[in-house]
């Protein structure tokens, strides 16, 4: 096994907020990880930072994706070299065709690649039957993008576009707020299919429930912006069972 | 007192007295607004101070751009000014129901127009003064084909003044392109569109004037009784461009879509001014705006609607939205309401805004590079608004110079 993504002391700020504060950890391909914690851990900024996002600033440490560091690359750059990221509040875009959306975004992974740009009508049936295992509607693909969609739908959506892309390292940030029984169940079928020897995940969650969909090879809990304890899924269950108070995060 | 800016040469016309030369007289009287002239406080002429430019009066020169293809694709008549001259040759073949002669010799029709051109406009008289070869054209009954009407010319030292007074009589319909593809100086056309009861007019008009151009169009609208008008303008082209409109709804149950898209980049100026003046009760009006801005341009909406003490159920809307890509870029807007009447339903708005930083990173997020994403957020910023052309020939012939002004963003 590699290292598929290789986080080494990482520090990073939000504004002039120090919130990452050395953050290590090594996801090898085919492997799933977690991050739990509880709230103001810095889970969400950890997502931002993988995905390149304005705003979120890189203090120190380094990321490494396939060997390759992130930190001079834009979103779209990484993107194209195999990082997705599943966001939390997947964002309206209104006036902007669902198909259209999803179009650009194969093309701009297909062109980096040396591939042909996929025609429409090909892409369509691509769409349909991902989208039909994701329990996600015609109706649903033809409107703008995450407009009007509820709340489970949107999350349904983000795990469609990971589908397409295809990503090696797919970060997935709060999957599971929002979502009901049913849709939480959608959702984890949805990623376990895309579970690939060639491919990593790292699944951000606030409560273990996720993970009994999504079972991680190993666990990590962040807390005041480092990994304060490693372990493998049982550690989910540990917390669930004690909170977070048991976690040291005056270290 | 003439104004100290360019003033075209008009030693070589003589309009020989009636409209013509009344309007000639009021011209030298005013002369291009001065600098306190609240109509034209966000669009100032003094670039057209170095100017040194003179009316055309010969058919001359070729021309080239994309409306005669455009034209093609939708099997339109075309008709032609070239530096502001009318072309004779776009007389043959006319479609049924339209007959076309010259508007010099209708002393009549040169009266409507004056009426009907935006009151203290200087092209309103300029144009109607100095024009060569300007048309009147008469639809009597539902044109099918539609009317591609050109305005071309390489002159760069021609002020062109092209005039054209469309009358639809009772019931009659017509789809009207007006596209402005010339490099002259200024391009100064004066229009009017007179329509009869229960008449329909659906236009829409291309400003897609060469980079150096002023622009400076005056329009006249005025509606009958049942009367309905879908007017749609986009303008992208042009240093310096204001598309001044003046509707009359001077019928009851009348209905006039007006709406708008400007694009500017560089230093471009482009100034969308409408007056619409609800004279009658019962008239419904709509106007929707809507401006992208980059670099270090400018974008100016004035909008006033002016609801008469008679016109009661009057329902007059408009919005505007700019979207600024540059920090350099700067929008005004200044919608206006007047209202003397008790008993409408009146509305405007108008917002300045940037594109979406969450929207534009979840694009890139997905491996979209930033020139596309910023592409597809400008075009849904525009998308709305050129899906409320009915029309969807007329709505086709916008969608390639939207599309070919975005791909140009693309390069930047």
């Amino acid at each position: 096994m590699t290292a598929l993504l290789e986080i080494r002391d990482l520090h990073a700020s939000v504004g002039d907020k120090p919130i990452l504060k050395g953050i290590n950890l090594t996801i090898n391909t085919g492997e799933v990880h977690a991050i739990m914690g509880p709230n103001g851990s810095g889970k969400s900024t950890m997502s931002y930072v993988l995905a390149g996002r304005d705003g979120y600033k890189v203090t120190g440490g380094d990321i490494l994706m396939k060997g390759e560091s992130l930190l001079e690359m834009e979103p779209d750059e990484r993107a194209r070299a195999g990082m997705f990221l599943a966001f939390q509040y997947p964002v309206e875009l209104p006036g902007v065709g669902g198909m259209s959306f999803l179009r650009a975004a194969v093309n701009a992974r297909r062109v980096e690649a040396g591939e042909e740009e996929i025609d429409q009508l090909g892409f369509v049936k691509i769409v349909r039957e991902k989208a039909k295992l994701l329990g996600i509607s015609d109706d649903m693909l033809k409107r703008a993008v995450n407009v009007g969609f509820s709340g489970g739908e949107k999350k349904r959506y983000e795990i469609l576009q990971m589908a397409l892309l295809e990503p090696s390292m797919a970060v997935l940030d709060e999957t599971d707020s929002g979502l009901d029984v049913d849709a939480l169940r959608i959702v984890s079928e949805g990623v376990n299919l895309l579970r690939d020897p060639g491919r990593a995940m790292l699944v951000i969650t606030h409560y273990q429930r996720l993970l009994n969909h999504i079972v991680p090879d190993q666990v990590h809990i962040l807390a005041g912006g480092k990994i304060r304890k490693s372990g493998g899924k049982e550690l989910a269950l540990e917390v669930e069972e004690s909170g977070y108070a048991g976690i040291d995060d005056a270290a | 007192m003439p104004g100290s800016m360019m003033l075209p040469d008009l030693s070589a016309v003589t309009p020989e007295g009636g409209v013509r030369a009344a309007a000639l007289a009021r011209w030298q009287e005013q002369g291009w607004p001065g600098h306190r002239a609240e109509a034209w406080r966000y669009t100032r002429l003094d670039r057209l101070d170095d100017l040194d430019l003179a009316p055309v009066t010969g058919l001359a020169g070729t021309a080239s751009g994309p409306a005669d293809d455009a034209a093609r694709g939708i099997g339109a008549h075309v008709l032609r000014f070239v530096n502001g001259v009318f072309d004779p040759a776009g007389l043959s073949d006319l479609p049924e129901g339209m007959t076309i002669v010259d508007l010099g010799s209708d002393e009549a029709a040169l009266s409507r127009l004056a009426d009907l051109a935006p009151a203290g406009h200087p092209v309103s008289d300029l144009s109607l003064a100095v024009m060569s070869g300007g048309i009147l054209i008469d639809i009597t009954g539902a044109v099918d084909a539609p009317l591609m009407v050109i305005f071309e010319g390489d002159d760069s030292k021609a002020s062109a003044h092209p005039a054209m007074l469309v009358r639809l009589a009772e019931g009659a319909s017509l789809q009207l392109a007006e596209w402005h593809q010339s490099s002259v100086g200024l391009a100064a056309p004066l229009i009017g569109y007179d329509i009869g009861a229960g008449a329909r007019l659906e236009q829409v008009k291309v400003q897609a004037e060469g980079a150096e151009v002023a622009h400076l169009a005056a329009t006249g609208v005025a509606l009958s009784d049942g009367a309905s008008v879908a007017g749609f303008s986009l303008s992208t082209g042009a240093a310096l461009a204001r598309l001044e409109t003046h509707v009359t709804m001077q019928g009851e149950g009348a209905d006039c879509q007006l709406s708008a898209i400007y694009m500017g980049r560089g230093t471009q100026h482009q100034d969308i001014t409408t007056y619409m003046d609800h004279a009658v009760a019962n008239c419904t009006s709509n106007q929707i705006i809507r401006g992208v801005l980059d670099d270090s341009a400018r974008g100016v909406y004035q909008g006033r609607v002016h609801v008469a003490p008679d016109a009661q159920k009057t329902d007059g809307q408009q919005m505007s939205r700019a979207l600024l890509l540059s920090r350099k870029a700067e929008a005004d807007a200044k919608p206006e309401l007047e209202i003397y009447a008790d008993d409408v339903v009146c509305a405007h708005g108008a917002t300045v805004g940037e594109l979406d930083a969450t929207q534009m990173f979840y694009l890139t997020s997905r491996g979209i590079p930033e020139t596309i994403a910023r592409a597809m957020l400008i075009e849904a910023f525009l998308i709305d608004t050129i899906e409320t052309i009915e029309n969807a020939t007329l709505a086709g012939l916008l969608r390639p110079v939207a599309e070919a002004w975005l791909a140009g963003s693309e390069g930047a």
